[in-house]
């Protein structure tokens, strides 16, 4: 376990043959996936387009993404780790416990032809999505996926890719690690970033009432976190700067209406792939930009004594 | 339980979350058709969905689910199902619960 073997999105749309959605379903969340990176456009080594992929879908249930695919594996409910241990095995040639292989719900056979077929492409690349993120086992089906990935590279070129969210969550990630080193979960209470996903993570933080005022920026918590965290939201002092009014905004003590980034608000937005795209705003916002607000508040927190005794660690260079 | 995104539910979040769009997108889930006849619950029938955090009512429609698992988009609805553990994660689950579905009787609408 451990690391991501990837590409850009740039390589899948011009050489990736062989393409797997896992946990994912592109047709209503990502729609225009397969029409710009993974299956329509033609390239100079796939210069029939859809004709010279394969494309496999793994999901639970039949979603639209099924249309669209050449094979779809239906693999039951709460069985993706199993099943990633097994193509894992399979994919070494190493012997399968056939019970095991009735429990995900998918014949030996079909899970022989789709190994066949991942050692014999030319480029794979495995795209996993909340289906396989968000069931139980988590972050652990994930790296089971990309230790997958991993091995098929003793065979072929095979990469993975998460199907990140809307809006710019991978950005937020990004930032996160190269700041900090982390992408998430993290603390900076004594004036350095320790990481801790289930301690020092936003839902959890909430959840047990760790903080006493929260400030969000772009998010919609109101509308996605269990309910605890959102009623610990609801107690304490919650700012939130969004151009909408949400679940958020209406349980926060204050809202901040901003100009929408990418549409009224300059910026850089991160691909999926993790490249950085520049936002060119097309419209005039009367509202101030999120940068501008978190900008002004800073300075106006700057100008406020230092509220913890002199010396303290928890005093940042520029106090000092 | 089997929560997740939609096409209508992803353009509802853009039409505004107190849309009529978005809240009705989020308030329908899908059963396989057994089941519902199984409940007792006819197309557009107000359901009772409980997990052991909460419950939540969605109107319940026929489709193309597998038998024993019902889907409906993320919303305000699938926060209340939600339990607040992230077993150290960070992440809460937020597919995959057990969940127990009941028709609503019309005189019980509140």
């Amino acid at each position: 376990m451990g690391g991501k073997v990837t590409c850009t999105l740039g390589e899948v749309k011009n050489r990736a043959d062989f393409i797997v959605y896992w946990g994912g379903n592109p047709a209503e969340c990502h729609p225009r996936h397969f029409t710009k990176y993974t299956l329509m456009q033609k390239s100079r080594w796939l210069p029939r387009g859809r004709k010279d992929r394969t494309m496999v879908l793994v999901d639970i249930r039949e979603t639209k993404s099924a249309k669209a695919a050449d094979i779809f594996l239906q693999v039951r409910p709460g069985c993706d780790f199993e099943l990633l241990s097994i193509l894992r095995a399979m994919v070494r040639d190493e012997p399968v416990d056939p019970d095991a292989v009735a429990e995900t719900g998918i014949a030996y056979d079909v899970l022989e032809d789709l190994v066949r077929r991942m050692k014999s492409c030319r480029f794979g690349c495995m795209f996993f999505g909340m289906g396989l993120s968000m069931t139980r086992g988590k972050h652990m089906n994930s790296a089971a996926l990309l230790t997958l990935a991993a091995e098929l590279n003793a065979f072929t070129k095979f990469v993975a890719m998460p199907m990140r969210g809307h809006g710019n969550v991978t950005g937020a990630d990004v930032i996160m690690r190269w700041q900090t080193g982390y992408p998430f979960g993290i603390t900076f209470n004594r004036g350095y970033p320790r990481y801790n996903p289930g301690e020092f993570s936003t839902v959890d933080v909430l959840v047990r009432g760790d903080c006493d005022a929260a400030f969000i920026i772009g998010a919609d918590p109101g509308a996605t976190m269990p309910q605890p965290a959102i009623d610990h939201l609801a107690r304490i002092p919650t700012i939130v700067l969004d151009p909408h009014v949400t679940h958020t905004s209406r349980l926060a003590r204050v809202h901040i209406t901003t100009a929408p980034a990418g549409i009224a608000a300059p910026g850089t937005a991160y691909r999926m792939d993790e490249i950085p795209l520049p936002l060119k705003p097309a419209l005039k916002s009367p509202y101030p930009t999120d940068e501008e607000i978190v900008r002004r508040i800073r300075e106006a927190v700057a100008t406020r004594p230092f509220w913890m005794p002199e010396d303290s660690p928890q005093m940042t260079t520029e106090q000092l | 339980m089997n929560a997740s995104r939609t096409s209508r539910q992803g353009v509802g979040i853009n039409a505004g979350k107190f849309s009529k769009e978005y809240q009705n997108a989020v308030s329908v889930m899908t059963m396989h058709p057994e089941d519902m006849a199984s409940i007792g619950a006819q197309e557009g029938d107000l359901c009772r969905v409980t997990t052991a955090d909460g419950e939540a009512t969605f109107a319940c429609t026929a489709g193309n689910v597998p038998e024993g698992m019902i889907f409906v988009p993320y919303g305000p609805a699938t926060c209340r199902l939600m339990n607040g553990s992230t077993d150290g994660t960070g992440m809460p689950q937020s597919k995959g619960w057990p969940v127990d579905v009941q028709p609503i009787a019309d005189d019980d609408v509140s």
